[in-house]
């Protein structure tokens, strides 16, 4: 017993624990002084780095990542609990993130990835205009416009590269290159706004600055004239320009499916551009003949990762996102797991002495997650009665006072909402009952309180986990902003 | 497409092409909406198999484009409007057209249905309402789905 206390105290390199413990040869307590012992030996790193990488999961607050984090553990062939994200492992520093805007203390994605690309809080459904800009008023841009942290690293001689499911010129990829009143002026301004051009239009402007290399997302449909057909994209642009061309035209490199992503060239100088859907890439559930977030992270960073000076890249996963508005958990998570494989990537092709990773979300959703379920539960099914004597839940589906079993997951708003309108106008309802079989299946949508089309954000709390030179930083309880502070150190310390 | 129980019933049933079987598959087991596609928009053995064959189609009914219609979207999920995905109501991909035997009496968007026709294959254009469909019921009922 001595040999195996002093080897805790070996281990945790203390001596707090003085005593023979009874519990000292459980995994539980080993674990933990492992952990402990690897948290003391831990040195901050306070070199500077030379690239860096900004993972945003869109709308995956720390709710929706433990349903990602169950989900992916029970995928492999864990009970899912105590399954490790590649972003929770002990060499990541974490912080929790405040998240709401100016005027807004739900946020939305423009104002919280333009508080990551700027350094300030913004006002709610714009992007990167200082306290005066206005949401959806032209005439507040002048005057108004952030600098952004592509901008300021492109003064230090790096690439930039940005990567989303989304449409490229939506909120949170935008945010890294756009200054803009409205989020949604991706393809055009009101008419008589001259200060600012539509959101496609800045990315291919900023591209053809040299404050962009690679941009590769949804969106096609932006890009092109209306009516115009070009690698399976057809364009709704009303004033007839081509920004595909112009982006070509200046030597821009060009994919549209899988195929052409194949084809690039990425030791080439020349910018490169992906646009694979007229609006959103597909679902990593649906997804055909066009890369996943990992494909086009790794992409991303063997093209970047030929300047020596290094790069700025943002990614985002943007439908986990969208899965929740939709109130459907299967693709929320599937797309989760699509994110934190391209963490995976982007850790393994990169130096942790060099490269400062940061993975985050902008904001959480109104997800739920009901008790009291047993261990394994499937994050997706029913919430599983406690097993008195095992580990793993009974296999019984708790039941509710109503008699009906009810799923580990909900919203407290949304499309799955149990009142439903009724011929006279008003909402009732009870709730549906739900087999297991139905609960899992890809198109369920989870039960939820208060009726509306679209399940909404919350103000919840997101996490930022980061590795790399200056880390460290992230800790404690940190205003969304703070983010670009701790980028602009750790690029220039 | 995945073979499951399901579909295989409801395929056999159709290929039998007994009206008493066939009715069994329309009230026992509903196709699924995606299961009348690849996954890449193409149309699924099973669709092309049922074509021409009364079948049911389990799913959701989009809030109609025009009042007092006999037509309505299917839906595989509850039709969303998104502002924060979209900055404009857009259909999904993955869709069926339905053409009811009488004036829909709207449901809401969020409530189960079972949709039950004569399946068409082929892209049609509807000149009353402008909407491009490739997949319909024709000669369709529908109820809740309980």
């Amino acid at each position: 017993m001595k040999k195996t206390l002093s080897l805790v105290a070996m281990l945790a390199g203390t001596s707090a624990i003085a005593q023979d413990l009874p519990q000292q040869s459980s995994t539980w307590f080993t674990d933990a002084q492992a952990l402990l012992a690897t948290q003391i030996a831990r040195t901050p790193n306070t070199g500077t780095a030379k690239n860096v990488i900004l993972l945003v999961a869109d709308g995956n607050g720390v709710g929706t990542n433990y349903a990602t984090r169950i989900y992916m553990g029970q995928q492999n062939g864990a009970l899912g609990e105590e399954w490790v994200m590649p972003y929770e492992t002990p060499d990541y520093s974490s912080a929790l993130v405040k998240t709401y805007n100016i005027n807004a203390q739900t946020p939305d994605s423009a104002p919280t990835a333009g508080a990551m690309n700027s350094g300030v809080k913004q006002r709610f459904n714009l992007i990167n205009l200082g306290d005066g800009g206005i949401h959806d008023d032209c005439s507040t841009v002048a005057g108004n416009e952030l600098t952004v942290f592509s901008e300021i690293v492109t003064g230090m001689e790096k690439s930039v590269g940005i990567v989303s499911t989304a449409r490229i010129t939506h909120a949170t990829p935008a945010a890294v290159y756009a200054k803009t009143a409205n989020r949604n002026w991706e393809d055009s301004v009101p008419e008589g706004c001259t200060a600012q051009v539509d959101i496609a239009q800045q990315l291919i402007n900023a591209m053809e600055a040299g404050t962009i290399d690679f941009a590769m997302g949804g969106g096609g449909r932006y890009f092109l004239p209306d009516g115009t057909e070009m690698g399976g994209l057809k364009g709704r642009r009303a004033d007839g320009m081509n920004l595909i061309e112009k982006a070509t035209g200046m030597g821009a490199q060009f994919a549209s499916n899988q195929g052409s992503f194949d084809g690039l060239d990425l030791g080439s100088d020349a910018p490169i551009l992906g646009l694979y859907e007229n609006s959103h890439m597909m679902y990593e559930a649906d997804r055909t003949d066009e890369p996943s977030l990992a494909e086009m992270t790794k992409a991303a960073i063997e093209y970047l990762s030929k300047n020596e000076n290094g790069y700025f890249l943002e990614i985002e996963a943007g439908r986990v996102d969208h899965a929740n508005h939709a109130g459907n958990a299967a693709r929320t998570v599937t797309d989760g797991v699509a994110f934190a494989e391209a963490v995976a990537m982007a850790d393994e092709l990169t130096d942790d002495e060099d490269t400062l990773i940061i993975v985050t979300a902008d904001h959480e959703h109104a997800v739920a997650f009901n008790g009291y379920c047993g261990r394994g539960s499937n994050i997706l099914g029913l919430c599983m009665g406690v097993s008195k004597t095992g580990i793993e839940n009974n296999g019984e589906p708790n039941t509710a006072a109503d008699g009906k079993p009810y799923t580990v997951m909900g919203y407290l708003n949304g499309s799955g909402a149990v009142l439903v309108e009724q011929a006279d106008g008003t909402f009732s309802g009870t709730r549906p009952d739900v087999t297991q079989d139905e609960a899992i299946d890809l198109d369920y949508v989870q039960q939820a309180l208060i009726p509306m089309s679209s399940e909404t954000h919350s103000g919840e709390d997101v996490a930022v986990y980061a590795k790399g030179p200056w880390s460290h930083l992230f800790d404690g309880t940190v205003e969304q902003n703070y983010i670009f502070h701790v980028m602009y150190h750790a690029v220039n310390p | 497409m995945p073979l499951t129980r399901r579909t295989l019933l409801a395929a056999s049933a159709a290929a039998l092409a007994c009206p008493g079987l066939a009715r069994a598959a329309d009230t026992d087991a509903p196709i699924k909406l995606r299961d009348l596609y690849n996954k890449d928009m193409s149309f699924s053995d099973l669709a092309q198999s049922l074509e021409g064959k009364r079948v049911a189609v389990d799913g959701y009914m989009a809030p109609p484009l025009k009042a007092e219609s006999r037509f309505f979207v299917l839906t595989k999920i509850p039709m969303s409007v998104c502002p924060f995905c979209e900055t404009e109501a857009e259909w999904p991909s993955d869709i069926l057209a339905i053409y009811t035997k009488r004036i829909v009496d709207v449901m809401p968007y969020n409530v189960r249905i079972v949709s039950s026709g004569v399946l068409e294959l082929g892209s049609f254009r509807d000149e009353d309402t402008g909407f491009l469909s490739r997949i319909r019921l024709a000669d369709a009922t529908y109820a809740r789905n309980a």
